[in-house]
């Protein structure tokens, strides 16, 4: 079973250093919360759209379509009644409280399809040693990574049990959603104490092979910064720096008359 | 504070992070499918997992917790909360060994091993005040961001983080504690005191207590009431209309989240209950 939203694939995305990819991230998610009108979080989205393509990521994003439909209805919903306007539109919602709707919707939805194109395109591997070059500690990055490798070992073993308990005559598929929780819920214990029990041999190995041993570590996976990376680390902080002076100072993409 | 510092010195610490992680993402990751806020959160089984981790691998758990929740958004729903969702669900792991055996007359005064009520009692305690704890965090930097009501996701998240762990936390950490005790596990036995802060953390008790439950009545009392705060008013009057509310709640909750942050520097997790136990039954 593979839970991993990466792409195998030779694109330019794929072939950007992942600090370069992380800032531009982080500058998605600023841009999309700097202003409250739909429409530059509606930009990001189709931008976010087109890189999508570039990065030949609409196998992962289609995994989360629903989801990401699901989102931009409910923010949108959710925002045009608790928000309030001075223009009435029907009943208890006003113009002005459904723009910040939908661009609460846009918000939410280019972020995380942002995020997705970022997974699709970035290996683990890539993620992790990307944190260790930004500054995260070693040891944080390691367990930040050894957890993101072990989640489908854990996922896996989850459904070996079950499987075995199936085929030892429990029956976990009827009954309502609550019922079949609680069928699932004692199958967590092998599952937990499975993993607790493998910590020591993890630490022995780890330690035999010199974990921590030494400061400053080398690393089988070497980043450097090209001129792509150096155009597209430069693109972020700009959008950065437009991001928090559009939240700062400028009432350019305001919506007027709205009162949250 | 000190031990969430100095246990990454400890090779079987990391481990524990790591795996804590990995537990608590392959159980978050399945339910991503069953929203409950679109984007936000789900329910959330897997919330079972921090209090028990906490009460048994301690800073491990809090570290553990915070990572293992950002994979689970990795896998769906990253993006501008996710940063907040680490932080609250930071202290989701932090609170429950922190406070454990500092709540005066709802303190058993044992290790929480699960062998009779009280203990019962203090874990359904410990696990209230982490869970409001985590869910005003949430609830409050997203309203910073203007993404969703406090009132909204700050009840959201309280439930989905009390009920579960209330219900089948118990059962769980009673059938894991002495296991992992025999298994030189626990957080007390990997780590030497020295890594570890000392004294009574009464003030560090308090500052959890009242900026969890402070800022969860004001910030609902605010979020509902439409920031109508007798100081938001002369804001109102003069400020920008289209800030006043959400002005008056992320100020008034200011204070709250300041004490949160304190309560991580003076919180005194105790470490001599599990010590006692095995005097206990030597004796």
């Amino acid at each position: 079973m593979d839970i991993y939203l990466y792409v195998e694939a030779d694109t330019p995305l794929h072939r950007l250093d992942p600090r370069a990819k992380m800032l531009m991230l982080l500058a998605l998610l600023l841009m999309a919360v700097a202003v409250d009108h739909p429409v530059l979080p509606g930009g990001l989205f189709l931008l976010v759209l087109v890189l999508a393509h570039v990065g030949r990521a609409w196998r992962s994003l289609r995994r989360v379509r629903t989801l990401l439909f699901i989102i931009g209805v409910f923010s949108t919903v959710t925002w045009s009644l608790f928000a309030r306007g001075e223009t009435p539109l029907f009943g208890p919602v006003q113009v002005e409280a459904l723009l910040y709707g939908i661009g609460t919707g846009f918000k939410l939805v280019s972020t995380i399809a942002g995020s997705v194109v970022f997974l699709a395109t970035t290996k683990n591997e890539e993620i992790a040693t990307g944190l260790i070059r930004i500054g995260v500690p070693y040891p944080v990055a390691f367990a930040f990574s050894t957890a993101l490798r072990l989640v489908p070992t854990f996922v896996g073993a989850g459904v070996t049990i079950i499987q075995a308990q199936k085929s030892r005559g429990l029956d976990v598929e009827s009954g309502g959603f609550f019922q079949r929780l609680r069928k699932h819920l004692p199958l967590m214990v092998p599952v937990f104490a499975a993993a607790i029990r493998s910590t020591n041999q993890l630490a022995m190995a780890l330690e035999a092979k010199g974990f921590g041993a030494r400061p400053v570590r080398t690393y089988y996976l070497h980043l450097e910064f090209r001129p792509a990376d150096w155009i597209t680390a430069a693109t972020g902080a700009a959008l950065v720096v437009t991001a928090l002076y559009l939240r700062l100072f400028s009432d350019a993409l305001r919506i007027p008359g709205l009162i949250r | 504070m000190k031990e969430l510092l100095t246990m990454w010195r400890h090779t079987r610490m990391i481990i524990l992070v790591a795996l804590t992680a990995a537990v608590y993402a392959a159980v978050l990751i399945p339910f991503k499918a069953i929203p409950l806020i679109p984007g936000i959160t789900e329910i959330r089984v897997a919330q079972i997992i921090p209090p028990v981790a906490s009460l048994l691998f301690g800073p491990a758990a809090a570290w553990g917790t915070a990572i293992g929740n950002l994979i689970g958004d990795l896998f769906g729903t990253f993006g501008p909360g996710s940063f907040f969702g680490f932080i609250g669900n930071f202290f989701l792991g932090f609170i429950p060994y922190a406070l454990w055996g500092r709540l005066g007359f709802l303190s058993s005064g044992q290790e929480p091993a699960m062998r009779n009520s009280r203990q019962v009692v203090e874990f359904v305690a410990v696990v209230l005040v982490s869970a409001v704890a985590c869910a005003v965090i949430i609830a409050w930097g997203l309203e910073v961001l203007g993404l969703l009501p406090f009132a909204v996701l700050g009840n959201i998240i309280t439930l989905n983080n009390f009920i579960f762990p209330a219900i089948v936390g118990p059962i769980l950490l009673g059938l894991l504690y002495g296991r992992v005790k025999r298994w030189g596990l626990l957080w007390t036995q990997i780590m030497p005191a020295e890594d570890i802060s000392t004294g009574r953390g009464t003030v560090g008790t308090g500052l959890a207590i009242v900026g969890s439950f402070g800022a969860y009545v004001l910030g609902n009392w605010i979020s509902i009431s439409g920031g109508a705060l007798p100081f938001a008013a002369g804001f109102g009057q003069f400020g920008d209309p289209a800030v006043v509310g959400k002005a008056s709640l992320v100020w008034a909750l200011a204070p709250f989240m300041l004490a949160l942050l304190l309560a991580l520097f003076l919180c005194r997790p105790r470490t001599d209950l599990a010590a006692s136990a095995e005097r206990g039954m030597a004796a």
